[in-house]
């Protein structure tokens, strides 16, 4: 028996371009001490990052694939397909990678192999949506000699910062030394360094304030007005926005903002002609508002959502959904009953006739440092199998 | 339904009292009213005729108010104190209370609150039966009663410091309003010139808006504070509600208002607060877990936390926050990772809307042991969400739900959700267990009766605790049984204890936790497994933090026969007040031996009095615990943020403020928006964490138990701030005591200092905590903890330098320059070897700048340095620049020697400007020494890198020392040394060339008898250079024999016009090398590495052409080192060649095998008139590595006859120089004699060789060279005859 752990020290989020370390470890797991105990061969070990993606057929139309062939080939029981089956086609994968080969372990003895790769850049984020999923994965795969392979899994969530492939490093090859002398100690840095870069590039983009304004009227007039501060934000902030009905022509009795995406397949991949997209909806807020001369809402965007993005197949957008209910009579909404002189009591009408009408607000959703969204990924960072 | 009264006077105030209405009007008169308004229920009591006094056991004789026109301006009546707080218009305080239970004019007597003339308002606390009174001076005094006396009894004030609000100090105003929470966790403050403060119960300051960015715009300009005329706290304590008193005088109407605004704006404050305000069960309560009205939030994953599950019973306060005034925008920032646990981030939680729609609010909530799942309860039935699918379950059927009242709370007992409820349908009070991972449903549920009300529940172990309205606690025991499809839980009750006799009232208690904690630690210590046992039942009764310890006096303690039954009916001992003014309680049942101070302690958050721990002592001997009773002390300490969660492993607290957005500058752009929008900005919430660390250590050390904080420090000492807890500890005690203007009688500074030397980091925190504090504080700090001189010097021994630098720092300021200098070079020559190259740049800015402040001259900035600095990217440039200045050095040295009388080397300008500053000299003489031991050890590549890092001018230095360090002594040696720094493999014989002892023995056999007979001559001749050159001085006679054997050789050779490949092969230096074996070391491994190399060859040995060529390829390519120390090699070569030093060039040409190297120095010496010293040093170690080479490196042999001809000119010059001179004996004659017999073997083996073609291939591009050295060979060698000859 042993023991196959792989840890992915980081945790398991990462954004496309860096390099992924996991360190794996093979374990006789007998003490020394045991009756029993003899040592352990492993065949070889290789590891494999890939991309699974799926489509659901009802809503999705590929067309025809020629990821058969791996089937094919996995009937060869020496053969390391990491996809080995999983449901839908990999789409993306990383050359394997040789852990070792003839590997003894003896009772209680361990190894531990590091597999460093980089994740492409230009790979889709990890998403699942209703029509279309794309899932990575870290595939470890071991072979006992005349035994099947076999796989242990490491899942982890990719995300994808657009423009970030294309930005250079200009600062790199102008400050490289022509000293020999000089340490430089890149290896390791650069890495860290795209981590940082996409760290600031998210800061710079999203920091950026700016004041929007919006009059909402319907065709009978002017409800209010709404008032965003900007309108790029990272997963994990809150999306915050008030409303002014101070200045309204028309009563507004209730109001609900959601925090929505869009998942539309793309024309030519669409099962049906003109198939409805699908709405996710991640955060709302509904606040009864008649009389209201200011409110505000503040919607968390959750650090564990996909960021908008757009491949060949599907595309997700962001948007916040306003739904208001305004009185449809400019009549007065609430009833004083007796003279003024005396005591009151209010009481509101029993019926009363209402409108309703939404408004959608497109937002921009980025990803933010990979070590942040590790915090709440639903992935565990170390996997393990017995074989 | 309309009924008035005519009171005859104005009403000053109007309270509801059960079913009376009581009325105090201006008259001075109360007026008691029944509730339906009959006028014959109605009592008017005139306030003279209540008699006053300090307390109630003297008020028997208790004089009456005594003067005339005092009325009540403001009353609340306290039911858990059966008696109202009142206000006098006078200012006095006081409580009025009936003397039997019914409330009549005789039976009524009042108590003075003594201190206070000057009380404005009153609010009541009827959870823990406090009384605040608001102060014309602007603070509020809490009183409580004494329920022995009847006195009032003073608890705690609310007041502004002046620390923190400067500028506030009495310009509050009055108190205006004070309001309790519904929970009465916190107070709410306001007061007549405007702000508003929130605190907690026992008077921990939680928000104030008079203060920071409430107070100012940002633009600094400061805020009108808002006014505020009536206030009150919504449902659950989610919302205050304000009336701004503002807006009615200058404001227009309906412009201001949040909700609800007619005439008057109405503000909307949202608060969160700490589910554990309403719901302290300890079980479940890891993280820290906000609940506002619709969501949750949570400190999301870290790391630590799962991995360790916490048990921490936060109960707390109203976390205030995110006001909703009409601002809006930012958002948490989410990027700064704090760098103990996590970051900032919350995960927030939107409550089931479906859930919400028909239950809000949100009135309980609890977390599971691991973070994963959380509960909530709202007004009916319940609902869960697991933060890992992200999913909600609600009831599948809502008539369960909404016949479903959860009254005592809940808690998560591992899958399960423990809840006590009331059932609407049976009108029966019950204790749930639902499933979580089975449907939401009665049908999973296991549901027990209940006799009475649950007000409270927890879950400790396997063990459910009920607080009950009939004031009794219950035990149950919780069980999981695992039959069918879903498991299910079972509870059977374990006991009961009536409480009743000490608790006055079931409101009263705010919590009620199991515990593992006893009075003594004994038990625990004998037996270590009991110390997760609930031992003791802790209640928080209205404050007070009450303890009932299982009774194990009895005999019944056996613990063999202590099956579970009879455990279960321990009983408890009376019960024993532990501390006063308790907030919240956290305990963990956890066990970790290394950590038992922390673990086994019990946690207390106390208001404004900070918090307590009550810290089990335990004996340091653990082989005699038995004689040992240790106990446990009760210490108090000051933390800066309000707790709302222990971490007891990581001795850590953890919390959330209020933080602030600011959006003023927003509204220029909106113009004339509200102005309630600059009054507040926009709240968000925040974590924060603290260490406590150090107060703890610091009490025990005050209370003389250094054992108990040393034993608690170790078992911290991993924790990555442990470092910073002993910096923090030094820094208050000395902060507190350099600076107290009177002296103190008992310092603990020496035995903090003390304390900290028990810890290797105790040079490290001293130093820090120096550079700290004051240069003021230094004396006094260092009086305690040692001279700083020589706490550097122990830096030194310890290798510390970077701490050692810090405390150079110190030191230059201490003491006088010399000194600091002295320390300084101490350290910067000890940095200089150990290669810290940051380090000595610092040191090197130090050294200079102590000089400046020394001789007044300005700071060094010289021009020159920053190129030199920068490293090699300006070295062409540079090179330029030295090269001129090069000359000028020589020029201007022996000036500088002179002048200076510097002993030990020529000093030149190093930065020209400066040359003149002292300092500069002083540091370059000290760079100097380290360039000339590092070239005299031959460290070329450590050279290489002090002078990259340190910008030191190398090729300026060279030239001075060309003559004197940087001459190469031994040649051989020096070309070893390089090898190894620079990870240079030694050559290697092409294998074809029969270079491993394996082949030669194949080559042995195979090949015929003329080869042998060659190779035994050669072994001959090499084996007695070899003792030759080792052992014997050579003789110029025994030199004589070998050059004429050699000659004759060298002639056989030269006889053969077709055999060029002279320089192929000693066959026989590499039997000798075989024989020789362990002649070096070096040798030794790079032969072996040879033998490898052929090896692997042999398999494919069938020899054809390309593959041998492929081969010598790779051999080539193997005997070449790392591209890294290739490049460095050839800067090292431009500098040399550029300082001239030919030798140095000549050795690095050398490794590099570039016979173009060699060429490009010899054409130097022959162009210029160079010091005849050189040439004869080059010549003479060329000839030594040329010995060497036959001896013991084979693999140089092919090189060093390439250069052969060159060899042969230098020995012209070397000649013509050395003529005049002194007698020049030895090497001549040399270089001929070595090439030659190569040049005869090479012939023998190639004619011989199995494969000449590829001798051939290899060689063809050294052909034409060769035959040019060839015949440069007869000249040389005609021209060392002669030499011989003349000698």
């Amino acid at each position: 028996m042993i023991e196959v752990l792989a840890k992915l020290g980081r945790g398991p989020v990462f954004l496309a371009g860096e390099v992924l370390e996991c360190v794996i470890t093979f374990t006789n797991p007998l003490s020394a001490s045991s009756t029993s105990a003899s040592s352990e061969m492993l065949a070889w070990a290789s590891a494999q990052i890939h991309c699974q993606f799926h489509a659901s057929e009802n809503r999705v139309a590929l067309p025809p694939s020629d990821g058969s062939k791996h089937d094919v080939q996995a009937e060869n029981e020496t053969v390391f397909v990491p996809n080995r089956g999983e449901r839908g086609q990999c789409i993306l994968s990383t050359p394997p990678k040789i852990l070792f080969c003839d590997l003894r372990l003896d009772p209680g003895e361990s190894k531990s192999y590091s597999y460093c790769e980089t994740l492409p850049v230009d790979g889709p984020p990890s998403f699942r949506g209703q029509s279309v999923k794309y899932v990575y994965k870290l595939t470890i795969g071991c072979q006992r000699v005349n035994s099947p392979i076999k796989l242990l899994r490491v899942p982890f969530r990719v995300l994808v910062l657009h423009g970030l492939k294309d930005y250079q490093f200009p600062q790199d090859e102008a400050v490289a030394p022509s000293n020999p002398f000089l340490e430089e100690e890149e290896g390791l840095k650069k890495d860290s360094r795209l981590a940082d870069l996409a760290t600031e590039l998210l800061m710079v983009a999203t920091s950026r304030r700016s004041l929007h304004l919006y009059n909402i009227s319907n065709t009978r007039g002017k409800v209010g007005t709404f008032c965003i501060f900007k309108t790029v934000y990272k997963i994990g902030e809150d999306v915050i926005g008030t409303f002014s009905f101070s200045e309204g022509d028309i009563p507004c009795l209730q109001f609900s903002v959601s925090l929505q995406t869009e998942e539309s397949i793309q024309e030519e991949f669409q099962r049906r002609r003109g198939q409805p997209v699908s709405f996710t909806v991640h955060a709302r807020h509904q606040e009864s508002c008649l009389h209201t001369a200011q409110s505000s809402f503040s919607l968390p965007i959750p650090l564990s959502s996909t960021p908008g993005f757009t491949t060949n197949i599907v595309s997700l957008k962001w948007r916040l959904h306003f739904e208001f209910v305004t009185s449809g009579e400019s009549a007065g909404t609430c009833l004083v009953r007796g003279s003024q002189s005396e005591a009151v009591t209010w009481t509101g009408v029993e019926q009363m006739e209402v409108d309703t009408f939404s408004w959608d607000l497109p937002i921009k959703v980025l990803p933010t440092n990979p070590i942040l969204a590790s915090y709440v990924s639903q992935f565990s960072s170390t996997n393990s199998i017995t074989i | 339904m309309k009924k008035v009264l005519d009171l005859q006077a104005s009403i000053t105030s109007l309270q509801s009292m059960l079913e009376d209405l009581l009325v105090a009007t201006a008259d001075g008169f109360l007026h008691l009213i029944h509730w339906d308004g009959m006028t014959n229920g109605r009592k008017a009591i005139n306030l003279c005729t209540v008699p006053f006094s300090v307390d109630l056991q003297s008020s028997r004789a208790g004089s009456l108010l005594g003067f005339e026109d005092v009325y009540i301006r403001d009353m609340e009546y306290c039911a858990t104190l059966d008696g109202f707080a009142v206000v006098f218009n006078d200012g006095r305080v006081g409580f009025i209370t009936p003397m039997s239970s019914r409330l009549t004019a005789e039976q009524l007597h009042g108590v003075w609150a003594q201190d206070v003339v000057d009380g404005t308002c009153v609010a009541v606390n009827n959870k823990y039966r406090l009384m605040a009174f608001g102060c014309a001076n602007g603070s509020v005094q809490v009183y409580t009663i004494d329920t022995t006396t009847g006195a009032m009894q003073f608890s705690h004030k609310l007041e502004l410091t002046p620390k923190q609000y400067p500028d506030i100090w009495n310009k509050t105003g009055p108190v205006k309003l004070i309001r309790w929470s519904p929970d009465s966790c916190v107070v709410m403050v306001t007061w007549e010139c405007g702000g508003l403060s929130l605190w907690s119960v026992f008077g921990a300051q939680l928000i104030c808006t008079l203060g920071g960015d409430f107070a100012y715009q940002s633009d600094g300009a400061k805020k009108d504070p808002l006014k505020i005329c009536s206030m009150t706290w919504g449902s659950e304590g989610y919302h205050l509600w304000v009336i701004d008193g503002n807006s009615s005088s200058n404001m227009k109407p309906e412009r201001n208002a949040n909700n609800e605004a007619q005439q008057f704006g109405i503000l909307q404050f949202q608060f969160i607060k700490s589910a554990l305000t309403v719901n302290p069960c300890m079980s479940n309560q890891e993280q820290v877990l906000l609940q506002g009205e619709d969501r949750l939030y949570l400190n999301c994953g870290d790391a630590a936390q799962t991995q360790s599950p916490r048990n921490t019973s936060a109960h707390s306060e109203h976390n205030h926050s995110r006001e909703k005034g009409p601002f809006s925008g930012g958002s948490l920032d989410s990027q700064g990772l704090s760098t103990l646990l996590g970051h900032r981030h919350w995960h927030v939680v939107q409550i089931h809307s479906t859930y919400l729609e028909s239950n809000w609010p949100i009135r309980f909530s609890a977390i599971d042991k691991l973070g994963q799942n959380v509960a909530v309860v709202g007004k009916f039935g319940f609902a869960h969400y697991s933060l890992l699918t992200k999913k909600w379950k609600l009831f599948g059927n809502i008539t369960q739900e909404q016949t479903m009242m959860v009254t005592g709370g809940l808690a998560w007992w591992n899958d399960f959700i423990v809840l006590a409820c009331y059932n609407l349908n049976d009108h029966q009070e019950e204790l749930r267990i639902y499933l979580r991972t089975s449907n939401l449903d009665n049908a999973f549920a296991h549901i027990t009766k209940v006799q009475a009300n649950t007000l409270l529940l927890s879950v400790f172990r396997d063990i459910v605790i009920l607080f009950r309205a009939d004031c009794s606690i219950c035990l149950y025991s919780i069980e999981r049984r695992s039959e069918g499809l879903n498991p299910t839980a079972s509870i059977q009750i374990l006991q009961e204890v009536s409480m009743s006799r000490y608790i006055p009232h079931p409101f009263l208690v705010v919590s009620v936790t199991l515990t593992s904690v006893r009075t003594e630690t004994g038990i625990t210590l004998k037996m270590p497994q009991q110390a997760c046992e609930a031992e003791s039942i802790m209640l928080n009764l209205a404050g007070q933090l009450i303890m009932l310890q299982r009774d194990r006096s009895g005999p019944q303690i056996r613990d063999k026969d202590n099956n579970p039954n009879q455990r279960k009916h321990l009983p408890f001992c009376a019960p024993v007040v532990l501390a006063q003014s308790v907030e919240n309680v956290w305990t963990t049942c956890r066990i970790n031996k290394q950590k038992r101070h922390l673990l086994e302690a019990l946690w207390l958050s106390c208001g404004g009095a900070g918090m307590k721990v009550w810290l089990p002592l335990f004996p340091r001997d653990h082989r005699k615990p038995h004689s040992f009773l240790s106990r446990r002390i009760m210490l108090p300490f000051h933390i800066n943020i309000y707790p709302l969660a222990v971490l007891f492993e990581d001795a850590l607290v953890l919390g959330a403020v209020n933080d602030t957005v600011l959006y003023d500058c927003l509204y220029t752009q909106t113009s004339a928006r509200e102005h309630l929008e600059v009054l507040f900005p926009f709240s968000i919430v925040e974590r924060t964490s603290q260490i406590y660390l150090h107060h703890i250590l610091r009490q025990l050390l005050v209370r003389n138990l250094g054992e108990q904080a040393l034993l608690l420090a170790h078992s911290c000492a991993t924790l990555p701030y442990f470092p910073h807890v002993l910096e923090l500890m030094l820094h208050e005690v000395l902060e507190e005591e350099a600076t107290s203007r009177e002296p103190i009688p008992d310092p603990l500074l020496p035995t903090v200092a003390k304390f900290i030397t028990e810890f290797p980091l105790f040079l490290q925190t001293v130093v820090h905590c120096a550079r700290k504090t004051e240069y003021a504080l230094w004396n006094y700090l260092f009086a305690a903890v040692g001279n700083p001189k020589d706490l550097f010097e122990e830096c030194l021994m310890a290798q510390d330098l970077d701490t050692a630098a810090s405390y150079l720092i110190i030191l230059q300021n201490m003491e006088v320059p010399a000194v600091s200098r002295q320390h300084a070079t101490l350290l910067f020559n000890t940095a200089l070897e150990q290669g810290k190259w940051d380090l000595c740049r610092h040191m090197i800015r130090f050294l200079k700048a102590i000089g400046s402040g020394e001789t007044e001259t300005p700071p060094a900035t010289p021009t020159t340095q920053e190129p030199s600095s920068s490293g090699g990217f300006e070295f062409f440039r540079h090179r330029s620049i030295s090269l001129s200045q090069s000359a000028e050095n020589l020029h201007s040295k022996f000036n500088l020697t002179k002048t200076l009388s510097m002993p030990s080397g020529p000093s030149v300008k190093r930065w020209s400007k400066d040359s003149d500053c002292a300092e500069n000299m002083y540091i370059d003489m000290m760079l100097w020494r380290h360039a000339r031991r590092l070239l005299e050890e031959i460290k070329l590549k450590d050279l290489g890198c002090f002078a990259a890092q340190l910008g030191f001018e190398l090729i300026g230095w060279l030239c001075k020392e060309r003559a004197r360090a940087a001459r190469v002594e031994d040649f051989v040696c020096a070309l070893k040394k390089l090898h190894k720094d620079f990870l240079w493999p030694f050559p290697v014989i092409p294998a074809s060339s029969i270079n491993s002892p394996f082949k030669n023995g194949k080559y042995k056999t195979a090949v015929g008898e003329q080869l042998l007979k060659s190779q035994s001559a050669d072994t001959f001749v090499n084996m007695e250079m070899d003792t030759g050159i080792s052992t014997t001085p050579r003789s110029r006679s025994w030199l004589a024999t070998i050059s004429s054997s050699q000659r004759e050789m060298d002639t056989v050779s030269s006889h053969g016009p077709h055999m060029q490949d002279a320089f192929l092969s000693p066959l026989l230096s590499k039997g000798d090398e075989c024989s020789i074996g362990s002649a070096t070391d070096l040798t030794e491994t790079s032969s072996m590495v040879d033998g490898d190399w052929t090896i692997v060859d042999e398999n494919f040995s069938s020899l054809s052409l390309t593959q041998s060529e492929l081969e010598q390829l790779s051999l080539e390519l193997a005997s070449k080192g790392p591209h890294k120390s290739q490049v460095q090699l050839r800067y090292l070569l431009h500098i040399f060649m550029e300082a001239g030093c030919l030798d140095w060039c000549v050795v690095i040409g050398l490794i590099l095998r570039e016979s173009s190297v060699i060429n490009q120095v010899f054409s130097i010496m022959q162009s210029s008139d160079i010091d005849g010293e050189i040439c004869q040093n080059i010549k003479t170690g060329l000839d030594a590595v040329d010995k060497w080479a036959s001896t013991d490196c084979p693999g140089y042999k092919p090189f060093l006859s390439i250069i052969k001809p060159q060899i042969q000119k230098l020995n012209e010059i070397v000649e013509e120089q050395v003529q005049p001179e002194a007698f020049q004996p030895v090497n001549p004659s040399k270089v001929p004699e070595q090439a030659n017999p190569r040049a005869e073997e090479s012939r023998t083996s190639s004619s011989h060789s199995t494969n000449p073609q590829s001798d051939a291939g290899s060689n063809n591009a050294s052909r034409h060279e060769e035959d040019k050295a060839k015949t440069e060979d007869e000249d040389s060698f005609q021209e060392g005859s002669y030499d011989c000859v003349v000698s």
